[in-house]
């Protein structure tokens, strides 16, 4: 071993990448931090150019779930804060624990290289400043990729759609209400971001139409007297099996808003708890005052019209797409993270079977607070990082261990429907209960 | 994970903080080095314990220093549902303290405020942990017991609830009499649950940063081989807190004659294992 080991790269200074960073840092692995905007905060920095935060982005998860652990949010904040508290909540994180000595804003990863081609002896990571335009190239340990899954669009091609006389953006493009007032809009996808956007639409724009593939449960912020999500998980604390899980939630939701089909909304075409869970009180409250149009999945654009699969149209001035976003890793080569089909699949959706020094943060889609497991994500990398350098004999073995179960996925006994929202859905607690496991078996060699 | 803490999470309430700066911190370049300390008082106690000697000794030495009054207790809110207080309440009291300092404490508690400590250590990484006096993790049975042995009365009325009595002797026995009586009188009321708790065995996981345990061989509220049990779990000596004349303090280390001695104890500590 050298004198002093190499530092551990962190791509990407959002939630993922902070924690990642902090959680190396407090376990004395060297380790720094590259983000191409001027400010941390990735989604959650409103103002740079990949943020796909708008303006009245909210949390649809409440605090207890979605903080750091160990750096809980302010009690004045309230239950549901705004992104512009979120980003002040990550910039208090990185204050506290001293990160940005060990960041380099305005910083671009453009090419991770792995030293040998095997990576045994690091990799070589080339960043460019995105204000000179310098590159450099330095070597390190390993590199945690933590660039976010929600800022590359999808968006999706119908027939006549490039002779549409409107307007066609997507979401990521959508950053508030003024781009909508007066005008006939169309708000494709029933995503949090697609509901949120058609409340807002029913708010500001002449009128509303909402396409969606399927049928959702729209669930309410609030249940039995408690944030939902808190009711939630009081009920799996309680381990009160699924099935008398959903037959609450799903009374619940016909003694308050009843029927969905009722509204003209179509019957959901799935179990609760099989898809990702949307989080909207408003939407149906619009719906019920005439405000939103609920339609089924277009067949196709006519010039000025939209026509739907139920041969019902629309005249539409603006399309937004909220079709939701894929991964993204421009500065890897796409079969390093074990591509299957067209999306990675990875061990506790952190470790490549291709590299045991190549590890992802943040590729997961929680049925509940993303940056409690973000923050366990961190220990866990770091903890492995740790031990890769005090005993690599044992690391190796866990790197084995670990891979073999590249299979296993979380899900909370639940079938999650096929869809690419769904490539990193996990149930939150069987995931941190694998985590926890994991931890301890890291802890226990190191110790 | 904490799923009681998430799906029943502990309300915020107002948080007396006090604080005391060394000359010049504000102007002067912050070094990294030095830790803010954060002192958690013990069982009826608030930040006034630490506000009358320590913080501002401590900053006069150079230490940015803090103490916070646990809810229901000193000038904090929280007063009137104290009955429904619970451990992870103070917890989340010091937790929310933490997130506000410039950068990572070293956590000073004392008696059940070392618990508290110990709770938060198991959750969050100060730079250093200083238990004196501390609650056992092992449960605090035999203590009550042993109190109950000498003063009958004042193990009863915590068995049904009441705020434990504590008396000048126990705390602070090297005190003239009036001093003495005008601190007892600032002592308040504590949570019976929270008194209950800490009669059970609690687990803490490792901890990484330097740990100091001190005790004092002269207390009557937690006892020698209590102490001596704490430091063994953390694998550190214990160190037994005197006066000047070498006689030893009383339980309240930070009020009683030789409150001197006792804080060089741990500041030493501090310049020595973690700002080393």
């Amino acid at each position: 071993m050298s004198e002093s080991p190499l530092p551990w790269a962190v791509i990407g200074a959002g939630p993922h990448g902070l924690t990642a960073l902090k959680n190396l840092l407090e376990r004395g692995v060297n380790a720094h931090g590259f983000e191409r905007d001027s400010d941390l905060g990735g989604n959650w920095n409103y103002h740079a150019e990949n943020s796909r935060v708008y303006e009245s982005t909210h949390l649809i998860s409440t605090k207890p779930f979605t903080q750091f652990p160990d750096f809980p949010m302010p009690d004045h904040y309230p239950d549901y804060p705004s992104h512009w508290q979120v980003h002040e909540y990550f910039q208090s994180y990185a204050r506290h624990f001293d990160l940005y000595d060990h960041l380099s804003l305005n910083t671009e990863v453009v090419q991770c290289t792995p030293v040998g081609g095997n990576a045994d002896d690091g990799w070589d990571v080339t960043v460019a400043d995105r204000i000179t335009g310098e590159q450099t190239t330095s070597r390190f340990a390993g590199v945690v990729v933590a660039n976010g899954h929600n800022w590359w669009p999808k968006t999706p091609q119908y027939p006549g759609q490039d002779s549409f006389t409107g307007e066609i953006r997507h979401s990521a493009q959508y950053k508030g209400a003024e781009v909508l007032r007066g005008k006939r809009v169309l708000v494709v996808g029933a995503g949090n971001t697609g509901c949120d956007i058609a409340v807002e639409s029913a708010q500001n724009s002449k009128s509303t139409v909402h396409s969606t593939r399927r049928g959702y449960y729209y669930n309410p912020k609030y249940a039995f007297g408690r944030p939902s999500d808190q009711t939630a998980d009081l009920l799996l604390a309680m381990k009160l099996p699924l099935a008398l899980r959903r037959i609450m939630f799903k009374t619940t939701l016909r003694l308050t808003v009843g029927d969905f089909t009722r509204f003209g909304l179509p019957k959901p075409d799935h179990d609760f708890f099989e898809t990702h869970p949307i989080i909207n009180q408003q939407l149906v409250y619009y719906v019920g005052h005439g405000d939103i149009v609920p339609k089924p999945d277009i067949d196709h654009f006519d010039e000025s019209r939209v026509v739907f699969t139920d041969g019902t149209e629309a005249e539409i001035d603006l399309v937004i797409f909220a079709t939701g976003y894929l991964a993204h890793f421009p500065f890897l080569d796409d079969d390093w993270l074990n591509p299957t089909g067209d999306h990675p699949v990875l061990a506790r959706q952190i470790f490549t079977p291709r590299f045991d020094n190549l590890v992802v943060s943040g590729l997961i889609q929680p049925d509940s607070g993303q940056w409690t497991i973000a923050h366990w994500q961190g220990v866990l990398i770091a903890s492995y990082a740790e031990l890769m350098r005090l005993d690599p004999d044992r690391a190796r073995e866990f790197y084995r261990d670990v891979i073999e179960q590249t299979h296993v996925r979380f899900t909370g006994g639940a079938n999650y429907k096929d869809s690419t929202r769904h490539y990193y859905e996990i149930a939150h607690q069987e995931y941190l209960v694998a985590l926890e496991g994991d931890l301890a078996v890291l802890e226990k060699v190191s110790a | 994970m904490r799923q009681w803490d998430w799906s029943v999470p502990s309300s915020g309430v107002y948080r007396e903080v006090v604080s005391s700066m060394p000359a010049g911190w504000a102007n002067e370049s912050r070094s990294k080095r030095t830790p803010p300390l954060l002192f958690i008082h013990g069982l009826a106690h608030g930040a006034w314990c630490f506000e009358e000697n320590w913080l501002p000794a401590a900053a006069a030495k150079g230490f940015p220093s803090y103490a916070v009054s646990l809810r229901g207790h000193g000038g904090s809110g929280g007063a009137r549902k104290l009955s429904r207080t619970l451990l992870r309440d103070y917890v989340h009291d010091v937790m929310q303290t933490i997130t506000e300092l410039p950068q990572p404490p070293v956590l000073v508690g004392h008696s059940m405020g070392a618990l508290v400590a110990q709770l938060v250590a198991d959750r969050y990484s100060p730079r250093g942990l200083v238990l004196l006096t501390p609650a056992p993790l092992t449960g605090s049975t035999p203590n009550l017991w042993h109190i109950a042995k000498q003063r009958p009365a004042s193990a009863g009325a915590a068995v049904v609830g009441r705020t434990l009595p504590m008396t000048a002797d126990q705390l602070f026995p090297g005190l003239d009499p009036g001093t003495a009586r005008r601190y007892v009188s600032r002592l308040g009321r504590e949570s019976p649950l929270v008194q209950y708790q800490l009669l059970g065995r609690r687990h803490i996981g490792p901890v990484r940063c330097p740990v100091m345990v001190a005790g004092t061989r002269s207390d009557s509220l937690v006892r020698e081989r209590d102490v001596e049990r704490t430091a063994d779990a953390y694998g550190v000596e214990p160190a037994w807190l005197t006066r000047a004349d070498g006689s030893p303090i009383g339980h309240d280390v930070m009020l009683d004659l030789g409150w001197e001695q006792a804080l060089a104890e741990v500041l030493g500590f501090i310049t020595a294992q973690v700002m080393r």
